[in-house]
């Protein structure tokens, strides 16, 4: 199954005590001008979003030559056409027309999913035909333009790696590391997980009015698990957020926790599923070094993939049959975030398993909307200029190394 | 739905099926988001006591391909499954307490029909 080799004491400089945590990124408390000042969100979208690597599809999502995936990325003023191409390569362009600039794919929404049976997609505006691979490859009337250069005007690459099934693009022309060099040990620490097989997918998403970072932060810790969530999670009976790690720009911590008095029909859709071999906790496929004791109350792993991506790792152990979810936060302007959570379980078998994973979904679906209460309140809270500066605990670690990420960012 | 059809040991749960099954997250949703406490209650003490023996006959089935006699039931468990924790967790409330708006979450995968 562990396909990377690498062991846990290979990653032993990545792991942190809290007196580390402390000692490293300091106690004080962190300023919100980051939040606030629409000014820095002008530098993150030129510093951060335009130079670092970021997650825009997983390779599960276009499983067949031809299929393609539009994203709208207004932080990067930006429609990107994410397609597999005849080769079976996923590459990502500009969804831009290269005559005048037109998209070539319509879209309707922030995501836009497609097939091109013929491997090629055309512009509407004029008919201009682009292989899916990038070329251009036929145009109407083309004996009619006094100049065309054919052969430059291929759809406008954008850089494009894979890894573990999550695809990953920079806007940067020359981006300063690889894909694998930017992932650095956070790749280490999750590979090797199958993560490919867990295609059915629930996903959700909305537009909340704060900046990216509130609803960033406000995934970024376990600290608020017992008040915001008791309604989901009664008899909730606590949480133990340890076993941190600093990698570069990117950060993870465990959530273990005792569990919580299961109501009646949760014990029953469980147990569908705890008994089946798809869907049983599988701690036996976490990497070596998550959960490196395979501590029988592990539920995920919590990390920070900078700029704004989360991988929760759970391998069936949190959420019954979860194999695990992601969360993502997109800036659309300085006070507007879209925020996109997805739950990712193996394909059901039978019926009843479909009904269970239902039931699994719409219990954490129910906690999300827990989370989200609390955003636009602190966005609107930070934004009355009544508080200059945020208190972190040591749990709330992942938000101290994620603002101070975001200044050495902005300071290069 | 109008005439729900389901395997004779639950033929009783009918007009329940009329009441709460749909094909989609979003019409299951819509149903749910305008019922009562008493609503739930109803579903609950309807369901829950059977509910194993449902999930053993739906074991029995693929979850894509199922005969028509048992869809209508295992749209009716899917009602359950997202309408059970208003019961037991949210005493009766049709809303998750103190929670966003519900209706502002979108299901992006187009929320295709079960």
């Amino acid at each position: 199954m562990m396909t990377t080799g690498i062991t846990a004491e290979d990653l032993a400089h990545i792991s942190r005590s809290s007196e580390d945590i402390r000692a490293e990124l300091g106690v004080d408390p962190v300023s919100v001008r980051a939040i606030s000042d629409p000014a820095i969100y002008e530098l993150e979208r030129e510093k951060i979003f335009r130079k670092t690597w970021l997650k825009v599809a997983t390779s599960w999502e276009l499983p067949n030559v031809g299929d393609y995936k539009v994203k709208e990325l207004p932080v990067a003023d930006a429609s990107v056409l994410i397609v597999r191409g005849k080769d079976g390569q996923i590459r990502a362009f500009h969804n831009v027309c290269t005559h005048r600039g037109n998209k070539v794919v319509p879209t309707t929404g922030f995501e836009t999913f497609g097939r091109s049976r013929a491997n090629v997609v055309t512009c509407r505006f004029h008919g201009w035909v682009f292989s899916t691979d990038g070329p251009l490859r036929s145009v109407p009337m083309k004996e009619k333009f006094g100049k065309l250069d054919t052969a430059c005007l291929g759809l406008r690459e954008i850089h494009c790696d894979i890894w573990e099934g999550f695809v990953f693009i920079n806007f940067d022309a020359e981006p300063a590391q690889s894909l694998t060099e930017y992932l650095g040990d956070f790749g280490k620490l999750f590979g090797g997980y199958p993560y490919a097989e867990s295609t059915t997918a629930f996903r959700y998403s909305t537009v909340l009015n704060c900046n990216w970072k509130v609803a960033h932060y406000a995934f970024s810790e376990g600290y608020h698990v017992p008040t915001i969530h008791a309604g989901s999670l009664p008899g909730f009976k606590g949480v133990d957020h340890t076993d941190f790690k600093l990698m570069g720009p990117h950060a993870s911590s465990t959530i273990y926790g005792a569990g919580m008095d299961t109501a009646p029909s949760t014990l029953a859709f469980a147990s569908m599923l705890s008994t089946t071999e798809r869907h049983r906790p599988r701690p036996d496929q976490l990497p070596p070094a998550i959960n490196p004791e395979r501590r029988a109350d592990f539920q995920f792993e919590l990390p920070n993939l900078f700029p704004n991506f989360i991988i929760h790792l759970a391998s069936g152990c949190g959420y019954p049959g979860m194999s695990f979810f992601t969360h993502q936060f997109w800036p659309l302007d300085h006070g507007r975030t879209l925020w996109e959570g997805i739950n990712y379980f193996r394909p059901a078998q039978t019926a009843a398993e479909q009904v269970a994973q239902q039931h699994v979904n719409a219990l954490h679906r129910n906690a999300w909307l827990e989370d989200t209460a609390t955003m636009e309140d602190t966005f609107t809270g930070i934004m009355s200029g009544s508080i200059d500066e945020m208190q972190l605990m040591d749990q709330e670690f992942l938000i101290r190394h994620a603002a101070r990420t975001l200044d050495t960012f902005l300071a290069a | 739905m109008t005439h729900p059809i389901l395997p004779a040991p639950f033929a009783d749960l009918a007009p329940l099926a009329a009441h709460w099954a749909r094909p989609s997250e979003n019409e299951r949703s819509e149903i749910r988001w305008s019922a009562s406490p008493a609503e739930f209650k109803a579903l609950y003490e309807a369901m829950m006591p059977r509910l194993d023996d449902i999930l053993r006959l739906l074991s029995d089935h693929p979850a894509s391909g199922m005969p028509e006699e048992v869809h209508d039931l295992f749209l009716l468990a899917c009602a359950f499954a997202e309408a059970s924790p208003h019961h037991e967790l949210y005493g009766g409330s049709s809303a998750v307490p103190y929670s966003f708006d519900a209706r502002r979450f979108v299901r992006t995968d187009g929320d295709a029909a079960l």
